[in-house]
């Protein structure tokens, strides 16, 4: 499997994260860290304690790392639950989350392929 | 500048990921440190603020957010030094504008760019690194303008008051006119490339105007009347006498043949003084000086001398101190002449009867007619040096006046370094706390005794802290400090400190800061901890020794009287007895068996006192064979005493021995230690008239009764 296969599976834009990056070893080093960050666990977390601070800022770190890998999917729902999160507490915070969720593991999916096939 | 050495950038984001990808971008050619929120991040500032080249910083962190970091580079000044560049996913407007007016430099949105952070980051370390250059630049020229001008006025007041009746006045004069037109041309123009340095050059140079004058006879020099032409002509050798010994000031700029010559020519005095302009830095010193002795008697329009030159072929430093020099020279007395109203010598410069001035220069002497006047008034001179001084640095760093110089930082490193030394060897719990942002910081030996971090925020509502030093001593220390004042910053105190589950007593000493501010606001406090548990033990083990009987190990007599008063003070209305107790026939007992054998038989009534009473009770030897017990009674007290009478009488290795006892009780006599036992002591001898082996109680019939007859048995 290929980076560009990976990026493919787990709805990121390759070409754009290339374009800035610059460097495909670079990339493929963030790619693979990337399941080693604790903030999706702190995410699900903090929202199963309500406490919506610190689920803002797991969503908020979520959604710059994705940003900075070209993550679109979940960058996208992870910016939709920051921006549910950020003035307190919100009732459509659950939902969203489900949707954080299953991007997250598609994204965890296609990188654990990833790793297998390397 | 810093040759090898690379920079170092601080990167502070709460994801391991985003800091590694910056880092990456930014290769090897940083020095990288990183910290994952506020509060590491301003650890690290506070200890190597001056060293960072830059700081990229995150928005959304726990702990203490990017508005903390900046709040606190604020605060302690580190972002006038230390860039920062923003970096977040946020891009509300207000965020962007608040992080600006807290000094951010730039911002770089997510995602990262790899060229974009790299050309951001080289260019915001370039422009702070061309600043710091700047304030070290001109700092040396303060310095270097320092050492001229006193050489200088040196050099020439020696000349000046060696050679002719002019005043040293004349010189400070000069000066201070030509940097005064000096930045009035340049606030005019940039015709001619004045810079403040190049300012400070030609007004430095242009005490040298008439150093050629050395040379001129004093006879013609101090002619009270006209000269004649011929002697016009020998005194207007003086700018060219003067420029070739500026010449051969210079190493180089002329050959050995024409140096000798000029040598011989004119005085050595003045020779030798030219040797000490401090070559090193003064080329550009002497040139300038060159060409303002060669052509201070040049005019506008080509009729001056001695190379007639013409406009602006004249250069701008002898243009302006051309002006000057005559303005003060017709301001000022001379041998030949008495002092001209300013007005007047203003009409007459006008009206061209000192020749021909470029016009703009004219202009600007007019349109600051007043101001010039009064600079020139009494001694103001030195004022206008230091004045120029200051303009200097500040055109040059465009208002960044209370910039922190390279010194400066330099002693506070040494300060630093210093304070780090001795707070790792000293072995002491110290302490720092800021209330904006509201934040401790441990020295490393503190932070490793205490078990908390090295610098935390929030210290009031810190469970760690609380469970270590306990919440009342927190806001003990915290209402001793608000009470503090500038003039009495000082506070002492006991706290007892629970760690590993051990308490150990520590000294906390503290003193808090207060802003320069008027009124002086409080800032925060410095503070030690010092551990003086076994102090505090050895000082009571002592305090307890000095209230005990060393034999018996009961309370003496001093001590028993104090807790027994305060124990009625505690509780005026509890029912108190006191039972004195003494030995029956205890003379006997030691004349027979020995002290020894006597110093069993007290030792052995103190136990027995002891297991007879409550521990709140108080036993007391009182002095020889004598004791006595106060206890605090609410049900019968006679069985009481029944109880503890039958318990203090006993038997030793076949010896029986036996107690008086007279006891009072604070009910008939009153809640008064003397009264009490005045009557215990007067129940005590009516036990001993009565027979002895017996206790009393007193009732006032007993009267004062007691004699010296059984006493002593």
């Amino acid at each position: 499997m290929t980076l560009r296969d990976c990026y493919d599976k787990l709805g990121g834009d390759y070409e754009e994260v290339l374009s800035r990056l610059r460097s495909e070893r670079l990339i493929q080093k963030f790619v693979l860290k990337f399941p080693d960050d604790g903030s999706f666990e702190t995410l699900v977390r903090a929202m199963g304690e309500k406490n919506q601070e610190e689920a803002f800022r797991a969503a908020h770190t979520i959604k710059g790392m994705c940003q900075n890998l070209s993550f679109t999917a979940l960058g996208r729902s992870a910016d939709e639950l920051t921006e549910a999160l950020r003035n307190g507490w919100s009732d459509e915070a659950p939902a969203l989350l489900e949707k954080v969720s299953a991007d997250y593991a598609r994204v965890a999916g296609a990188i654990g392929e990833l790793k297998a096939s390397l | 500048m810093a040759g090898k050495i690379k920079q170092k950038i601080l990167i502070v984001d709460d994801s391991e990921m985003n800091r590694s990808i910056l880092a990456d971008m930014l290769g090897e050619e940083y020095d990288i440190i990183e910290a994952e929120d506020g509060v590491q991040a301003v650890g690290i500032l506070s200890k190597q603020a001056s060293e960072l080249s830059l700081v990229l910083l995150d928005i959304v962190m726990p702990k203490l957010d990017g508005f903390g970091v900046l709040g606190a580079m604020n605060q302690n000044g580190w972002i006038i030094d230390v860039p920062v560049i923003m970096v977040s996913a946020e891009s509300g407007s207000k965020q962007v504008e608040r992080a600006y007016e807290l000094g951010v430099t730039d911002f770089i949105n997510r995602p990262f760019d790899a060229l974009v952070v790299r050309r951001r980051v080289v260019n915001t370390i370039l422009l702070y690194a061309k600043q710091k250059r700047l304030i070290g630049m001109v700092e040396d020229q303060i310095y270097e303008t320092e050492q001229r001008s006193s050489l200088m006025i040196d050099i020439l007041s020696h000349i000046v008051e060696f050679r002719n009746g002019e005043s040293g006045l004349h010189i400070l004069h000069v000066r201070t006119l030509t940097a005064m037109l000096l930045e009035l041309i340049a606030a005019r123009t940039d015709k001619y490339g004045l810079t403040p340095r190049e300012i400070s050059l030609i007004s430095t140079a242009s005490a040298l105007h008439d150093v050629g004058k050395i040379a001129i006879d004093g006879a013609i020099l101090n002619k009270p009347g006209r000269l004649t032409s011929e002697e016009f002509s020998v005194m207007k050798t003086h700018t060219t006498v003067g420029a070739e010994m500026l010449q051969a000031a210079v190493p180089g700029w002329m050959t050995d043949e024409e140096y000798d010559e000029i040598m011989k020519t004119h005085t050595t005095a003045g020779a030798d003084m030219l040797a000490r302009i401090p070559v090193q830095h003064g080329e550009d010193l002497v040139k300038t000086a060159y060409e303002i002795c060669r052509w201070h008697h040049e005019r506008w329009d080509g009729r001056g001398y001695p190379d007639g030159l013409r406009g602006d072929e004249i250069p701008i430093s002898a243009q302006v101190v051309s002006l000057a020099d005559v303005y003060d020279a017709l301001t000022s007395p001379r041998v030949y002449k008495p002092a001209i109203p300013h007005e007047e010598a203003l009409q007459m410069i006008l009206d061209g009867q000192c020749g021909q001035f470029n016009p703009m220069l004219l202009q600007c002497l007019v349109d600051n007619a007043e101001k010039i006047r009064t600079a020139l008034q009494g001694d103001a001179a030195e004022e206008i040096q230091q004045r120029n001084l200051r303009s200097i640095s500040e055109e040059a760093l465009r208002g960044e006046g209370g910039a922190v110089s390279e010194r400066t930082l330099r002693l506070l490193d040494y300060e630093r370094m210093k304070y780090h030394f001795f707070a790792a060897m000293s072995e002491e719990i110290q302490f720092e706390y800021t209330v904006t942002p509201s934040m401790v910081t441990l020295s490393a030996y503190g932070s490793k005794m205490l078990g908390l971090e090295e610098i935390f925020m929030d210290p009031l509502h810190s469970e760690k802290l609380i469970s270590i030093v306990g919440a009342r001593a927190l806001e003990e220390i915290v209402r001793r400090q608000r009470d503090s004042t500038p003039d009495e910053p000082d506070s002492t105190m006991e706290v007892l400190v629970h760690l590993d589950g051990e308490s150990r007593w520590f000294r906390v000493i503290t003193r808090s800061v207060w802003s320069k501010d008027l009124p002086p606001r409080y800032t925060g406090l410095l503070g030690k901890a010092i551990d003086i548990h076994e102090e505090k033990m050895r000082l009571r083990e002592l305090e307890k020794k000095a209230s005990c009987d060393p034999l018996t190990g009961l309370l003496n007599r001093t001590s028993a009287r104090e807790q027994i008063e305060n124990r009625m003070l505690v509780h005026p209305d509890g029912h108190f007895a006191l039972a004195e107790i003494d030995i029956d026939d205890f003379k006997r007992v030691n004349d027979e068996l020995g002290h020894i054998f006597g110093d069993r038989v007290l030792q052995e009534l103190a136990r027995r006192m002891k297991h007879s009473v409550r521990n709140s009770d108080i036993c007391c030897r009182a002095g020889g064979e004598e004791f006595f017990i106060f206890l605090e009674y609410n049900t019968d007290i006679e069985r009481t005493l029944e109880r503890i009478f039958s318990n203090i009488c006993f038997e030793l290795d076949g010896r029986q021995v036996t107690v008086s006892v007279g006891v009072a009780l604070g009910d008939d006599v009153g809640q008064r230690y003397e009264d009490l036992y005045h009557a215990a002591d007067v129940a005590l001898y009516a036990a001993k008239r009565g027979g002895k082996n017996r206790f009393c109680f007193y009732d006032e019939t007993m009267g004062d009764g007691g004699t010296d007859a059984t006493k002593g048995e």
